[in-house]
Protein backbone atom coordinates (compact mmCIF):
# COMPACT_ATOMS: atom_id res chain seq x y z
CA UNK A 1 0.00 0.00 0.00
CA UNK A 2 1.46 3.19 -1.00
CA UNK A 3 -1.16 5.19 0.16
CA UNK A 4 1.00 6.55 2.89
CA UNK A 5 3.94 9.25 3.63
CA UNK A 6 7.32 8.97 5.34
CA UNK A 7 5.44 11.41 7.70
CA UNK A 8 3.05 8.16 9.17
CA UNK A 9 6.37 6.99 11.12
CA UNK A 10 5.89 3.36 11.23
CA UNK A 11 9.34 2.67 12.56
CA UNK A 12 10.42 -1.36 12.77
CA UNK A 13 7.22 -2.74 11.74
CA UNK A 14 7.19 -0.73 8.52
CA UNK A 15 8.55 -3.78 6.15
CA UNK A 16 5.65 -6.17 7.47
CA UNK A 17 3.50 -3.57 7.08
CA UNK A 18 3.68 -2.72 3.58
CA UNK A 19 3.87 -6.56 2.84
CA UNK A 20 1.00 -7.27 4.61
CA UNK A 21 -1.89 -8.52 2.16
CA UNK A 22 -4.29 -10.87 3.94
CA UNK A 23 -5.76 -11.73 7.58
CA UNK A 24 -3.46 -14.47 8.37
CA UNK A 25 -0.70 -11.46 7.48
CA UNK A 26 -2.47 -9.27 9.82
CA UNK A 27 -2.56 -12.33 12.56
CA UNK A 28 1.07 -12.80 12.20
CA UNK A 29 1.73 -9.13 12.77
CA UNK A 30 -0.31 -8.90 15.70
CA UNK A 31 0.55 -12.40 17.34
CA UNK A 32 4.49 -11.49 17.07
CA UNK A 33 3.98 -8.30 18.19
CA UNK A 34 2.01 -9.66 21.71
CA UNK A 35 4.97 -12.18 21.86
CA UNK A 36 7.18 -9.25 21.67
CA UNK A 37 6.11 -7.23 24.43
CA UNK A 38 5.58 -10.31 26.76
CA UNK A 39 1.83 -10.81 26.22
CA UNK A 40 0.35 -14.46 25.25
CA UNK A 41 -2.71 -13.61 23.17
CA UNK A 42 -4.26 -10.55 21.22
CA UNK A 43 -7.49 -9.64 20.13
CA UNK A 44 -8.87 -6.99 17.86
CA UNK A 45 -12.08 -5.79 19.58
CA UNK A 46 -15.17 -4.51 17.52
CA UNK A 47 -16.47 -1.34 19.99
CA UNK A 48 -20.43 -0.45 19.45
CA UNK A 49 -22.84 1.19 21.03
CA UNK A 50 -22.40 0.68 25.13
CA UNK A 51 -25.89 -0.40 25.66
CA UNK A 52 -26.03 -2.84 22.65
CA UNK A 53 -26.18 -6.45 24.10
CA UNK A 54 -22.77 -7.62 23.49
CA UNK A 55 -20.70 -11.05 23.41
CA UNK A 56 -17.00 -11.09 23.30
CA UNK A 57 -17.10 -13.90 20.76
CA UNK A 58 -19.03 -11.49 18.07
CA UNK A 59 -16.93 -8.65 18.84
CA UNK A 60 -13.75 -10.19 18.30
CA UNK A 61 -12.96 -9.48 14.73
CA UNK A 62 -9.37 -11.32 14.54
CA UNK A 63 -7.68 -12.45 17.48
CA UNK A 64 -5.17 -15.87 18.62
CA UNK A 65 -6.70 -16.84 22.05
CA UNK A 66 -7.24 -20.85 22.55
CA UNK A 67 -10.47 -21.79 20.28
CA UNK A 68 -13.57 -22.02 22.34
CA UNK A 69 -12.28 -20.13 25.16
CA UNK A 70 -14.24 -16.68 24.13
CA UNK A 71 -16.97 -18.86 23.15
CA UNK A 72 -16.88 -21.04 26.82
CA UNK A 73 -16.72 -17.22 28.58
CA UNK A 74 -19.97 -15.88 26.62
CA UNK A 75 -21.67 -18.72 28.08
CA UNK A 76 -20.76 -18.33 31.52
CA UNK A 77 -20.54 -13.82 31.58
CA UNK A 78 -22.00 -11.16 30.30
CA UNK A 79 -18.92 -8.77 28.27
CA UNK A 80 -21.18 -5.57 28.57
CA UNK A 81 -21.21 -6.35 32.34
CA UNK A 82 -17.40 -6.28 32.71
CA UNK A 83 -15.97 -3.06 34.01
CA UNK A 84 -12.95 -3.62 31.18
CA UNK A 85 -15.84 -3.03 28.30
CA UNK A 86 -17.70 -0.50 30.22
CA UNK A 87 -13.80 1.37 30.43
CA UNK A 88 -13.49 1.33 26.53
CA UNK A 89 -16.59 3.64 26.12
CA UNK A 90 -15.36 5.91 29.41
CA UNK A 91 -11.84 6.99 27.79
CA UNK A 92 -9.91 6.29 24.77
CA UNK A 93 -6.76 5.87 26.91
CA UNK A 94 -5.03 2.91 26.46
CA UNK A 95 -5.58 0.52 29.94
CA UNK A 96 -3.64 -1.56 31.65
CA UNK A 97 -5.77 -4.38 34.06
CA UNK A 98 -3.97 -6.62 36.53
CA UNK A 99 -6.32 -9.63 37.25
CA UNK A 100 -6.07 -8.58 40.83
CA UNK A 101 -7.02 -4.84 40.65
CA UNK A 102 -8.84 -4.92 43.76
CA UNK A 103 -11.64 -2.43 42.19
CA UNK A 104 -13.13 -5.12 39.20
CA UNK A 105 -15.47 -6.79 42.03
CA UNK A 106 -16.29 -10.41 40.84
CA UNK A 107 -18.94 -10.61 38.78
CA UNK A 108 -17.07 -8.52 36.10
CA UNK A 109 -13.99 -9.15 36.21
CA UNK A 110 -12.70 -10.17 32.51
CA UNK A 111 -9.59 -10.96 33.57
CA UNK A 112 -9.86 -13.80 35.92
CA UNK A 113 -12.68 -14.94 34.39
CA UNK A 114 -10.54 -15.57 31.35
CA UNK A 115 -7.73 -16.52 33.00
CA UNK A 116 -5.08 -14.61 32.67
CA UNK A 117 -3.01 -11.83 34.73
CA UNK A 118 -2.24 -8.59 32.82
CA UNK A 119 -4.17 -6.85 30.01
CA UNK A 120 -3.66 -4.04 28.11
CA UNK A 121 -5.96 -2.44 25.79
CA UNK A 122 -5.21 -0.20 23.17
CA UNK A 123 -8.45 1.97 21.59
CA UNK A 124 -8.22 2.31 18.05
CA UNK A 125 -10.22 4.15 15.28
CA UNK A 126 -10.80 3.37 11.68
CA UNK A 127 -10.13 6.14 9.31
CA UNK A 128 -13.92 6.64 9.25
CA UNK A 129 -14.04 6.75 13.17
CA UNK A 130 -15.22 3.22 13.41
CA UNK A 131 -14.05 2.02 16.81
CA UNK A 132 -11.99 -1.01 18.34
CA UNK A 133 -10.00 -1.71 20.52
CA UNK A 134 -6.57 -4.12 20.79
CA UNK A 135 -6.40 -6.26 23.75
CA UNK A 136 -3.09 -7.88 24.25
CA UNK A 137 -4.11 -10.80 27.06
CA UNK A 138 -0.35 -12.61 29.21
CA UNK A 139 0.48 -13.13 32.46
CA UNK A 140 3.04 -10.89 33.05
CA UNK A 141 3.16 -9.00 36.10
CA UNK A 142 3.23 -5.44 34.44
CA UNK A 143 4.37 -3.39 31.14
CA UNK A 144 7.31 -1.11 31.88
CA UNK A 145 6.32 2.69 30.89
CA UNK A 146 8.54 2.53 27.37
CA UNK A 147 7.37 -0.83 25.88
CA UNK A 148 3.40 0.59 27.47
CA UNK A 149 4.11 3.29 24.70
CA UNK A 150 5.79 1.03 21.86
CA UNK A 151 3.48 -1.52 22.24
CA UNK A 152 0.90 1.19 21.71
CA UNK A 153 2.37 3.07 19.09
CA UNK A 154 2.93 -0.18 16.52
CA UNK A 155 -1.02 -1.33 18.29
CA UNK A 156 -2.11 1.80 16.34
CA UNK A 157 -0.09 1.32 13.19
CA UNK A 158 -0.88 -2.12 12.52
CA UNK A 159 -4.68 -1.84 12.86
CA UNK A 160 -4.72 1.02 10.68
CA UNK A 161 -3.28 -1.21 7.76
CA UNK A 162 -5.68 -4.15 8.59
CA UNK A 163 -8.68 -1.61 8.42
CA UNK A 164 -7.91 0.09 5.48
CA UNK A 165 -7.17 -3.53 3.51
CA UNK A 166 -9.44 -6.08 5.82
CA UNK A 167 -12.01 -4.45 7.26
CA UNK A 168 -13.39 -1.35 5.91
CA UNK A 169 -16.64 -0.94 3.68
CA UNK A 170 -14.69 -1.03 -0.02
CA UNK A 171 -18.34 0.24 -1.65
CA UNK A 172 -17.15 2.21 -4.69
CA UNK A 173 -14.03 0.87 -5.13
CA UNK A 174 -13.18 -0.59 -8.44
CA UNK A 175 -12.59 -3.96 -9.20
CA UNK A 176 -9.23 -5.99 -9.84
CA UNK A 177 -8.87 -8.19 -12.70
CA UNK A 178 -9.00 -11.37 -10.64
CA UNK A 179 -12.39 -9.70 -9.05
CA UNK A 180 -13.46 -9.33 -12.44
CA UNK A 181 -12.61 -12.42 -13.65
CA UNK A 182 -14.96 -14.36 -10.89
CA UNK A 183 -17.49 -11.89 -11.44
CA UNK A 184 -17.98 -13.01 -14.83
CA UNK A 185 -18.09 -16.66 -13.92
CA UNK A 186 -20.73 -16.08 -11.71
CA UNK A 187 -22.42 -14.27 -14.12
CA UNK A 188 -21.85 -17.74 -16.22
CA UNK A 189 -23.74 -19.23 -13.51
CA UNK A 190 -20.60 -21.12 -12.00
CA UNK A 191 -20.33 -21.99 -8.51
CA UNK A 192 -17.49 -21.11 -6.13
CA UNK A 193 -16.24 -25.09 -6.71
CA UNK A 194 -16.10 -24.22 -10.31
CA UNK A 195 -14.60 -21.37 -10.55
CA UNK A 196 -11.94 -22.25 -8.51
CA UNK A 197 -10.81 -24.98 -10.69
CA UNK A 198 -11.28 -22.82 -13.67
CA UNK A 199 -9.36 -20.37 -11.95
CA UNK A 200 -7.01 -22.31 -10.17
CA UNK A 201 -7.17 -20.73 -6.48
CA UNK A 202 -8.77 -22.31 -3.64
CA UNK A 203 -12.76 -22.03 -3.17
CA UNK A 204 -11.85 -19.93 0.28
CA UNK A 205 -10.18 -17.55 -2.36
CA UNK A 206 -13.36 -17.41 -4.45
CA UNK A 207 -15.35 -17.05 -1.58
CA UNK A 208 -13.13 -14.52 -0.63
CA UNK A 209 -13.23 -12.45 -3.56
CA UNK A 210 -16.41 -12.63 -3.68
CA UNK A 211 -16.86 -10.99 -0.48
CA UNK A 212 -15.25 -8.51 -1.81
CA UNK A 213 -17.44 -8.08 -4.94
CA UNK A 214 -20.02 -7.38 -2.82
CA UNK A 215 -19.11 -4.84 -0.37
CA UNK A 216 -17.47 -3.34 -3.16
CA UNK A 217 -20.49 -3.19 -5.48
CA UNK A 218 -22.51 -2.59 -1.94
CA UNK A 219 -25.23 -5.40 -2.90
CA UNK A 220 -26.45 -8.25 -0.88
CA UNK A 221 -26.10 -11.19 -3.09
CA UNK A 222 -24.70 -12.89 -5.65
CA UNK A 223 -28.45 -12.66 -7.84
CA UNK A 224 -28.12 -8.61 -7.11
CA UNK A 225 -24.28 -8.59 -8.05
CA UNK A 226 -24.70 -9.71 -11.36
CA UNK A 227 -27.55 -7.33 -12.42
CA UNK A 228 -25.55 -4.12 -11.02
CA UNK A 229 -22.40 -5.37 -12.73
CA UNK A 230 -24.64 -5.31 -16.07
CA UNK A 231 -26.42 -2.17 -15.17
CA UNK A 232 -23.09 -0.54 -14.93
CA UNK A 233 -21.21 -2.13 -17.61
CA UNK A 234 -18.75 -4.05 -15.63
CA UNK A 235 -19.30 -6.89 -17.51
CA UNK A 236 -21.48 -7.61 -20.92
CA UNK B 1 -14.52 -30.49 16.94
CA UNK B 2 -14.59 -34.62 16.15
CA UNK B 3 -13.64 -34.19 12.65
CA UNK B 4 -10.33 -35.41 12.04
CA UNK B 5 -8.49 -32.62 9.13
CA UNK B 6 -5.86 -34.09 7.34
CA UNK B 7 -2.81 -31.77 6.62
CA UNK B 8 -0.55 -32.79 3.57
CA UNK B 9 2.80 -31.55 4.36
CA UNK B 10 5.17 -31.26 1.74
CA UNK B 11 8.66 -30.76 2.39
CA UNK B 12 12.07 -31.87 1.07
CA UNK B 13 13.90 -31.84 4.40
CA UNK B 14 11.88 -35.15 6.97
CA UNK B 15 13.26 -33.18 9.82
CA UNK B 16 10.71 -30.96 9.25
CA UNK B 17 7.90 -33.56 9.55
CA UNK B 18 9.36 -34.86 12.53
CA UNK B 19 8.76 -31.14 13.60
CA UNK B 20 5.71 -29.93 12.39
CA UNK B 21 4.05 -33.26 13.75
CA UNK B 22 4.92 -32.18 17.51
CA UNK B 23 3.78 -29.00 17.09
CA UNK B 24 0.22 -30.82 15.47
CA UNK B 25 -0.07 -33.11 18.83
CA UNK B 26 0.01 -29.51 20.97
CA UNK B 27 -2.89 -28.14 19.15
CA UNK B 28 -6.09 -29.24 21.35
CA UNK B 29 -8.89 -27.95 19.28
CA UNK B 30 -8.66 -30.22 16.65
CA UNK B 31 -7.98 -33.81 16.08
CA UNK B 32 -5.25 -33.00 13.23
CA UNK B 33 -3.69 -36.25 10.90
CA UNK B 34 -0.59 -35.06 9.27
CA UNK B 35 0.03 -36.93 5.83
CA UNK B 36 3.67 -36.59 4.23
CA UNK B 37 4.80 -36.04 0.93
CA UNK B 38 9.11 -35.56 0.21
CA UNK B 39 8.71 -34.24 -3.64
CA UNK B 40 5.67 -32.05 -5.45
CA UNK B 41 5.30 -35.31 -7.20
CA UNK B 42 4.54 -37.05 -4.28
CA UNK B 43 2.04 -34.62 -3.25
CA UNK B 44 0.40 -34.87 -7.03
CA UNK B 45 0.14 -38.78 -6.98
CA UNK B 46 -1.12 -38.35 -2.88
CA UNK B 47 -3.87 -36.16 -4.35
CA UNK B 48 -4.99 -37.82 -7.66
CA UNK B 49 -5.08 -41.26 -5.03
CA UNK B 50 -8.70 -39.83 -4.28
CA UNK B 51 -6.58 -39.08 -0.38
CA UNK B 52 -8.69 -36.62 1.80
CA UNK B 53 -6.73 -33.75 2.50
CA UNK B 54 -8.26 -30.46 3.94
CA UNK B 55 -5.21 -28.35 3.78
CA UNK B 56 -1.67 -28.24 2.23
CA UNK B 57 1.57 -26.70 3.59
CA UNK B 58 3.80 -26.49 1.21
CA UNK B 59 7.24 -25.85 1.83
CA UNK B 60 8.74 -22.60 -0.40
CA UNK B 61 11.43 -24.62 -2.08
CA UNK B 62 11.55 -28.18 -3.22
CA UNK B 63 14.66 -30.09 -4.67
CA UNK B 64 15.51 -29.59 -7.60
CA UNK B 65 14.71 -25.88 -8.30
CA UNK B 66 11.22 -25.56 -7.94
CA UNK B 67 9.41 -23.22 -5.22
CA UNK B 68 5.54 -22.26 -5.13
CA UNK B 69 4.93 -20.20 -8.22
CA UNK B 70 5.41 -23.70 -9.97
CA UNK B 71 4.29 -26.08 -7.01
CA UNK B 72 1.68 -24.41 -5.91
CA UNK B 73 -0.08 -23.97 -9.81
CA UNK B 74 0.77 -27.85 -10.14
CA UNK B 75 -1.76 -28.89 -7.37
CA UNK B 76 -4.14 -26.57 -8.68
CA UNK B 77 -4.38 -28.35 -12.16
CA UNK B 78 -4.43 -31.67 -10.13
CA UNK B 79 -7.96 -30.52 -8.73
CA UNK B 80 -7.52 -29.63 -5.95
CA UNK B 81 -9.58 -26.85 -4.45
CA UNK B 82 -8.61 -26.61 -0.79
CA UNK B 83 -6.27 -24.28 0.71
CA UNK B 84 -2.60 -23.89 0.19
CA UNK B 85 -0.42 -22.32 2.51
CA UNK B 86 3.32 -21.96 1.54
CA UNK B 87 5.34 -21.90 3.90
CA UNK B 88 9.12 -20.23 4.09
CA UNK B 89 12.08 -19.30 6.49
CA UNK B 90 12.17 -15.71 4.66
CA UNK B 91 9.04 -14.03 3.38
CA UNK B 92 11.42 -11.26 2.46
CA UNK B 93 11.37 -12.33 -1.54
CA UNK B 94 9.10 -9.95 -3.60
CA UNK B 95 7.30 -12.05 -5.72
CA UNK B 96 5.44 -13.30 -2.03
CA UNK B 97 3.69 -10.46 -2.63
CA UNK B 98 1.67 -12.06 -5.36
CA UNK B 99 1.20 -15.46 -3.76
CA UNK B 100 -2.67 -15.16 -4.68
CA UNK B 101 -2.11 -14.92 -8.27
CA UNK B 102 -0.45 -18.67 -8.21
CA UNK B 103 -3.24 -20.09 -6.22
CA UNK B 104 -2.20 -19.67 -2.76
CA UNK B 105 -3.91 -19.13 0.02
CA UNK B 106 -1.23 -17.82 2.86
CA UNK B 107 2.06 -18.22 3.94
CA UNK B 108 3.86 -18.02 6.96
CA UNK B 109 7.33 -17.86 8.13
CA UNK B 110 8.66 -21.40 9.60
CA UNK B 111 9.54 -19.88 12.54
CA UNK B 112 6.18 -18.33 13.05
CA UNK B 113 4.58 -21.50 12.94
CA UNK B 114 3.50 -22.70 16.45
CA UNK B 115 0.24 -24.03 17.57
CA UNK B 116 -1.71 -20.66 17.90
CA UNK B 117 -1.04 -20.33 14.42
CA UNK B 118 -2.13 -23.35 12.92
CA UNK B 119 -5.35 -23.13 15.41
CA UNK B 120 -5.93 -19.84 13.74
CA UNK B 121 -5.20 -21.08 10.33
CA UNK B 122 -7.15 -24.25 10.96
CA UNK B 123 -10.40 -21.49 12.12
CA UNK B 124 -10.09 -19.35 8.90
CA UNK B 125 -9.61 -21.86 6.14
CA UNK B 126 -10.86 -25.28 7.47
CA UNK B 127 -13.24 -25.20 10.07
CA UNK B 128 -15.54 -22.75 7.77
CA UNK B 129 -15.77 -25.16 5.01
Amino acid sequence: MATLLKNHRRYDIFNDLEKALNRVDFFRIFHTMALRFGFDHFGILQLGNENDACMLSNRLTLHDLPSGLAEEYDKRHRFGDSVVYKSLHASTIPSVWKADDPHLGNGSNLLAQLGFDLLLCVPVNGINGARYAILFLGDSEDIERREHFELCYDAIAAFDYFYRLVLSNKAGMGLTPRETEILRWISHGKTASEIALIVSVSEHTVNSHTATILKKLDVVNRTQMVAKAIREQIIQ
Amino acid sequence: MTQIIHILLVDDDPAENVILRALMKKVTSASIELHYCETIDGALDFIRAGNPVNMVLMDNRLQPQADFRETVPAMRQQGFIGPIGVISSSLADPYFQKFEEYGADFRIDKSELDPTAIEFILREYVSKN
